[in-house]
């Protein structure tokens, strides 16, 4: 009797000793861990990790989470931050308490809680830590050898991968001045405390101008270099954005240096017709656009443009000030918006009202086009006294306007738009370049920034009675991340 | 007959084997009870082992019987006889129910205890006596019967989620009990059969529950089944069937007061032009809506089960079928829940050392998962929402009309005709018809579970003091998800180019499946080790492992464009098999390996220890953490047995308890330590940054109680106090978002304190013809966040924050101080603030730093989610053949966010509202409560204390009235009863239903209140 159970006693055991040792270390499933990817990459790893920073620049719904209206991430939301801040746009067509947030950055109320901050910052840095991970993929020789990518698509990647991170960085840097800079991905999680820290924006404007000298060597000579997927950053895309940065921090030759090279490349032209560079169906086959994100319908995942569908429920709608900036017959006022039908032309793609409502709409969103550019070497060649070149481009865009077909096929009177005199009165003609940046590029999320950098942001917008104030020349710093850091990120002054 | 022959002989040869010795006497008898002669019951020479049990009718035969010696009659329920034989050979007992069953032998985890020597917080819930809640779910039983316990519902549709909450919320992530069911435990239980449960016991404190070390700090509640027992076969046939109404609905406007409110509402929002609702007053097509009415129906519940059970004392066997079936109170029977229960229990007695048996379920439900709660589509809240002046159906000469969707969509809608007016959505809102979302909705959760335990027992040495015990448990589960979004409403110009045309509703139609199985299997063994000493000590040990794993997964897919949705089409074929496919598959493993051990002592009935250790290590934690160990301790003295105490007659029982342990919990993700990379969709991303460092959270609970029961246990009391303390919480902290959108990293981090006091009461009076029991609990509790992360001050919700010195989601915003009553006012109050952007009716919001701005710096905490005090209050009584049984339960001092009143009363669009609005400020001195109605901001989009109301309430819960015939043609009990649920409810609470567990209320389907008739028939 004994002997049965005792060895009862020590099977017993031994069998959960066995069970012990082998099944407590499981490999998580359907997850990759960094040493599988070093050890094994794929070519689908490289690619993805690239093409999968761009995504934060669509305007797709719930890119991140999930109705998150509240933290300001439902959609990119640089129309908030520009638009409606700016007084061109409002939230909506007939007022409501609907998202109030967004009403307080038109009227300056808000506070750093308010989600408008934290979903800019929040997509921007998702673009850049994603893009962090491609750039660490790319530039360890190990992995490059394991996978046998060509010279040319690792350089072409890079090249992209460079210039995500400048036009991230960019973005933020405008927004909110000083930031924590990241470069390359954490190692651990308590790294994340360690980076807390805001280097001083002059420092992320050295990264963003490196980041794009380097992607300028890598990438070709073409205007699209991947014709299959001419969405893809390009050369062309990189000399625009360093001419922009020139142009914000008031480098005025650089800035003519920089668009006269993008202009010796020859790939970009003025469309004849305004609306080609929005019209849905002329995507990548008109001459304007430079940089844009190819929203597109019925995809998996998808790559729809979400802004459509919050247009269906009643929002983005222009303020009476914006209408009045136009001047009389203006073919691009009905080519924004169609008041009458409540249609936001240049954000649907198309002036019949398609897609309202449609969260899955192709209408592709552009951030770097032609005109903008060219209004860019007449701002810097006004500062720097060549007042007749600056006059000449103004009047290139007013001609290119009044002579685009009309919205609705009305003739466009004589006399409109009239082309501005020769004149050399620096002041006279900034005036008119800024109304004609606001007109030519209206709802293309750059009013804001146009109004900080010229420093008029407070005298035109309390004039309209809102409540700017000094500090309002950066935004605050979402306050999720200062309680998040523990204190180590400072707020900007006056939040 | 011809089995029970071969059984008796079996039983014959053994006894002839196992007699040893000659009898110096044979002693024969009848045992029995109350109601006639007791099966099973155990009669012992005493201070041995040495004994038999009598069988189906009673009758027991002792041989080789020392004439001088003492026989002892023992039975469940009953109390104990000694009988000295003085040379009697034939001994007839009656036994005497014990009122408080005192002696009972309970389970507490891998063995059982005699609850007169325990030493932990433990209560037992007797499921024949909540036979008479009659409740979907098993948990709800638990409802208002054990002080310390609060269970709820998350909403009131059939089949929903129920959540229990031990000595309350413990931690910041998962609190959820941990449910064991015959050894086989489990983290949920709504499969099961209340007609299956014998008992279930909470083992609420640490010194008990440790035993389940790494799993229990939600604390423990041990389920156990019904098994046969010795006798003659019972059938037990029950059948009762219910019909449920909706309850405490508030009052809406009806149209002619929604017109003139939302006549003000424009007036009042500065609008310039004609006012268009004035315009539209009276007019035609205008109908006039009770949508609430239209939405809730009369649902119907029925329930069958039966069961037959017996045995010999070899071999006892239980077979129960079950049928549960419920139609909620929503329109067009979309919200119905179906439940199928199969179950066997076998217990075998192979020889007296050996003994196998085994437990298998079987459960087949469906459940049908309508938009119970929230926002979209929330069917609920569109029928609190929408214009009353909007109808259920369309004109059938309306040329959008079709035989299909008969439903109103956009309001007034013609053929998306905004020049003709045809559009009104502007202006009556873009609410959906709850009616149409009811009678479209076609998504069934249905679930195929085989749960069960094969165990074996063999008992060593000569009394069988030592027993070993190998239990395998396996529960699995198959989960079929099927959703078909039909396509309806009106068409409201959006969509892609595909699908111009179509209604605006599930735009385009399309069908998701998923199909998951989750595999769940436990293998236990224990030795188990009992004797007493001299009479004097008794001694209990107990070692044994435990592996748990477990593997998940599923597979999904859609579909979508289906050119016939009939019912028979709703399959992925039918779909457009090239734009708009999707599929999906996942899967997960987890696995858990333990030691653990428990060792009693108890001195002369009168003073007792226990302690336990348990070690478990799991596949959650890196290497180097796997490891836990969970040690308690506790302590008893039983003073009414000192001899000091003998000859106080009326104390029957005064036991002091005192325990200290703890517990554990690794209710995170799989795989959650580890820097894990995403590449899905194109897309390759850091899920989240890990933490090797990660190890299991503790919590450690210190509960002192006593026992007191007086006249003959008659009354009986047990209070408790408890503190318990969890630290080392696993808390998820989300990283700065400057590290891009990660899941937050696990670590641990914060303290989180509960304190409580516990008392139940238990009166019974079963002397006289009527009978009659009173059972009372209740229960305090304090929680607080002690400590968080220095890298996280405080969690951020929706309209909560967990922060240092407040209870756990304590509901945080601005405090409504009035409503502001002219201009004057506003510009004093808000005299730091530049063009305040307030008009008077506007909500005033407590300045919190007085310095003139309302901005975020002046919120504050609110109100707590967590209940200060819960009670349950019992009572049943017979007399003759009637019985009377009530419960009533409740919670004080709770507060809930009353979301949907946000956008019922305050909203700046024009939805219904309820007929408090009525009484909305207008005008200087009218109302400093309510502020204006308003198609702008009034205050309302602020997370304020205006939507914090107290959610206390005080319901009963059940009433039955039964009656029985004894005996009658050929059976041997018939029942008829009728039973009353939720019959009403007194709370202050305006939402729809107070019990519901959201943060936040957005509208949710109410519980329901219902009548029940029923029958029971045992022969």
């Amino acid at each position: 009797m004994k002997t049965i159970y005792k060895s009862i006693v020590i099977v017993f055991f031994f069998t959960g000793l066995v069970g012990c040792t082998d099944d407590l270390t499981k490999e998580p499933i359907g997850l990759l861990t960094t040493d599988q990817i070093d050890s094994n990459p794929t070519i689908l790893t490289l690619e993805s990790s690239v093409s999968s920073s761009y995504q934060l620049l669509s305007s797709s719904l719930n890119l991140i989470g999930d109705w998150d209206w509240d933290g300001g991430a439902v959609l990119r939301n640089d129309f908030i931050l520009q638009d409606i801040a700016s007084n061109d746009m409002n939230k909506k067509w007939n007022p409501d308490g609907d998202q109030a947030w967004m009403d307080e950055l038109n009227d300056f109320s808000f506070t750093p809680e308010n989600g408008a901050f934290n979903g800019i910052w929040l997509y921007n840095y998702e673009g850049i830590n994603r893009i962090n991970l491609g750039i660490s993929f790319l530039t360890n020789e190990e992995v490059i050898q394991m996978v046998g990518i060509s010279e040319a698509r690792k350089n072409q990647l890079l090249g992209e991968a460079y210039f995500l991170r400048a036009f991230y960085y960019f973005d933020l840097v405008n927004n909110f001045g000083d930031l924590p800079l990241l470069i390359k991905p954490l190692e651990s999680f308590e790294e994340a405390f360690d980076v807390a820290t805001r280097v001083p924006a002059a420092q992320i404007w050295e990264q963003i101008n490196s980041d794009l000298s380097a992607a300028k060597l890598l990438l070709p000579s073409v205007k699209f270099p991947d014709a299959a997927e001419p969405w893809r950053v390009s050369k062309g895309a990189v000399i625009s954005l360093q001419a922009k940065s020139a142009l914000f921090n008031e480098n005025w030759s650089e800035v003519i240096t920089r668009v006269s090279e993008l202009e010796g490349l020859g790939f970009y032209d003025l469309n004849d017709n305004y609306f080609d560079s929005f019209d849905v169906n002329k995507e990548f086959s008109e001459n304007e656009v430079i940089f844009a994100y190819d929203h597109r319908s019925g995809e998996t995942p998808r790559k729809g443009n979400g802004l459509c569908a919050l247009l269906g429920w009643g929002f983005v709608a222009p303020t009476q000030d914006f209408i009045n900036a136009f001047e009389a017959n203006d073919p691009r006022l009905l080519y924004t918006v169609d008041v009458e039908n409540q249609n936001v032309s240049k954000i649907l793609g198309n002036t019949v009202g398609d897609n309202k409502g449609n969260d899955d709409s192709p209408s592709n969103k552009i951030y770097i086009r032609y005109a903008d550019v060219l209004l860019w070497k007449a701002e810097a060649l006004n500062e720097s006294g060549d007042y007749e070149g600056a006059v000449t481009i103004i009047n290139q865009i007013r001609e290119r306007a009044r002579t685009s077909p009309t919205a609705d096929g009305s003739a466009v009177p004589a006399g409109t738009l009239a082309d501005r005199p020769n004149s050399t009165d620096r002041a006279q003609i900034k005036t008119w370049l800024m109304s004609e940046r606001r007109v030519e590029l209206g709802f293309e999320s750059q009013r804001f920034n146009d109004l900080k950098r010229w420093g008029t942001a407070k005298a035109v917008l309390t004039g309209l009675g809102k409540n700017f104030q000094d500090h309002n020349y950066l935004y605050p710093i979402p306050q999720g991340e200062i309680d998040k850091s523990g204190g180590t990120i400072i707020q900007n002054t006056g939040y | 007959m011809m089995k029970k022959n071969i059984l008796y002989g079996l039983f014959c040869i053994w006894a002839v084997f196992s007699v040893s010795a000659l009898s110096a006497q044979t002693v024969t008898g009848i045992v029995s009870g109350v109601k006639g002669p007791l099966p099973g019951t155990n009669v012992v020479l005493k201070g041995t082992s040495t004994g038999t049990s009598t069988d189906f009718d009673g009758n027991y035969s002792l041989l080789n019987v020392d004439p001088q010696t003492v026989l002892v009659f023992s039975s469940i329920g009953y109390l104990t006889k000694e009988v000295s034989v003085n040379g009697q050979s034939v001994i007839n007992v009656e036994l005497v129910e014990d009122s408080q069953a005192l002696d009972e032998v309970i389970l507490v985890g891998y063995s059982s205890r005699k609850k007169s020597t325990l030493t932990g917080a433990v209560s037992v819930v007797d499921m024949s006596d909540m036979e008479k809640t009659r409740v979907p779910n098993v948990a709800q039983a638990l409802q208002g019967q054990v002080a310390g316990v609060l269970v709820s519902s998350s909403t009131g549709a059939p089949g929903e989620e129920i959540q229990v909450r031990i000595r309350g919320e413990g931690t910041i992530g998962n609190n959820n009990p941990l449910y064991v069911i015959d050894g086989v435990p489990s983290r949920d239980i709504s499969f099961l059969n209340q007609a299956d449960i014998k008992t279930m016991t909470v083992l609420k404190d640490a010194s008990s529950a440790a035993i389940y070390g790494s799993r229990a700090s939600g604390g423990v509640v041990l389920i156990t089944t019904k098994s046969g027992s010795v006798g003659k076969i019972k059938f037990n046939v029950d059948y009762y069937t219910g019909i449920n109404f909706a309850s405490n609905l508030p009052n809406m406007l009806n149209t002619e007061q929604y017109m003139n409110t939302v006549e003000k509402a424009w007036d009042n929002s500065g609008r310039t032009g004609a006012n268009p609702y004035t315009a539209d007053k009276g007019r035609a097509d205008f109908a006039d809506t009770d949508w609430l009415d239209e939405l809730f129906e009369t649902g119907i519940s029925k329930n069958l089960q039966f069961s037959a059970s017996g045995g010999s004392e070899k071999v006892q066997f239980l077979m129960s079928l079950g049928y549960y079936d419920q139609d909620g109170i929503v329109i067009s029977d979309n919200d119905k829940y179906q439940r199928l229960n199969y179950r066997t229990n076998i217990n075998a007695n192979l020889t007296d050392r050996l003994k196998v048996g085994t437990n298998l379920q079987l459960s087949y439900s469906t459940q049908d998962k309508l938009s119970s709660k929230g926002d979209a589509p929330g069917i609920i809240r569109h029928a609190l929402i929408r214009p009353p002046n909007i109808s259920v159906f369309k004109d059938i000469n309306d040329p959008t009309y079709s035989e299909r969707d008969p439903f109103t969509d956009l309001p007034f809608y013609q053929h998306n005709n905004r020049d003709t007016g045809g559009w009104e959505s502007d202006k009556y809102e873009w609410s959906s018809n709850p009616i149409a979302l009811a009678s479209f909705t076609d998504d069934k959760r249905t679930t195929f579970q085989t749960f069960g335990n094969i165990y074996g027992e063999y008992s060593f040495l000569k009394n069988n003091e030592l027993t070993f015990r190998s239990n395998l448990g396996f529960d699995l589960a198959y989960i079929h998800n099927k959703r078909f979004n039909e396509n309806f409403g009106d068409d409201d110009g959006g969509g892609n180019d595909l699908d111009q045309g179509l209604g605006r509703q599930n735009r385009p139609n399309n069908l998701n499946e998923e199909r998951g199985e989750a595999r769940t299997i436990t293998f236990n063994n224990t030795l188990n080790y009992a004797k007493t000493f001299n009479d004097l000590h008794d001694i209990s040990a107990l070692v044994g492992m435990e592996y748990i794993e477990n593997y998940s997964s599923s597979i999904g897919a859609s579909r979508a464009r289906f050119g016939t949705t009939d019912d028979t089409f709703r399959y992925l074929d039918f779909g457009r098999p090239d734009v708009d496919v999707w599929n999906s598959g996942s899967a997960s493993e987890n696995t858990l390996f333990s030691f653990f051990s428990s060792a009693t002592y108890v001195f002369d009935g009168k003073y007792m220890v226990t302690g336990n250790l348990r070690a478990d290590a799991s596949s959650r934690f890196s290497e180097k953490n796997q490891w836990g160990y969970f040690p308690s301790a506790s302590a008893g003295w039983k003073i009414s047995d000192e001899s000091f105490l003998s000859d106080v007659d009326w104390l029957s029982n005064l036991k002091l308890r005192a325990g200290y342990g703890k517990l554990g919990n690794q209710e995170i993700g799989d795989y959650t330590y580890l820097t894990l990379i995403s590449q899905i969709d194109d897309k390759v991303v850091v899920n989240r940054y890990g933490n090797e460092d990660l190890k299991w959270e503790s919590s450690t609970q210190t509960n002192i109680g006593i026992d007191l029961g007086l006249f003959n246990n008659k009354l009986a009391m047990s209070a408790e106090y408890f503190e318990k303390n969890t630290t080392d919480i696993l808390l998820p902290i989300g990283l700065p978002n400057f590290v891009g959108f990660v899941a937050p990293t696990f670590v641990n981090a914060g303290e989180v304190s509960n304190k409580g006091f516990e008392l139940s009461l238990n009166y019974r009076n079963y002397d006289n013809e009527f009978k009659y029991s009173i059972n009372g609990n209740l229960a305090t509790l304090k929680n607080n966040v002690e400590k968080l992360h220095p890298n996280v001050p405080n969690i951020i919700g929706n309209v909560t924050r967990i922060e240092v010195g407040q209870p756990l989601n304590a509901f945080y915003g601005y405090k409504m101080v009035g409503v502001y009553q002219n201009q004057a006012e506003i510009n004093s109050y808000l005299s730091g603030t530049l063009n305040p952007n307030v008009k008077p009716g506007d909500i005033k919001f407590n300045d919190l730093n007085a310095d003139g701005i309302i901005n975020s710096d002046d919120r504050d905490f609110i109100g707590s989610p967590i209940p200060e005090l819960t009670y349950g209050i019992s009572l049943s009584s017979e007399y003759k053949g009637f019985d009377f049984s009530m419960l009533f339960q409740g919670v004080e001092g709770i507060d809930r966010y009353n979301d949907a009143k946000k956008i019922l009363d305050y909203d700046s669009r024009p939805f219904n509202y309820t007929t408090d609005i009525l009484g909305a400020w207008d005008g200087e001195g009218s109302s400093n409560t309510i502020p204006r109605v308003a198609f702008e901001d009034n205050g309302s989009s602020k997370v304020s204390s205006i939507f914090v109301e107290d959610a206390s309430y005080f319901r009963l819960k059940n009433i039955e009235f039964g009656y029985t015939l004894e005996s009658i043609i050929g059976l041997q009990d018939v029942r008829f009863y009728v039973s009353g649920q939720n019959v009403f409810t007194v709370t202050d609470y305006t939402g729809l239903d107070p019990e519901s567990t959201d943060f936040m209320d957005q509208g949710t389907y109410p519980s329901s209140k219902s009548f029940l008739f029923g029958i029971n028939v045992k022969f």
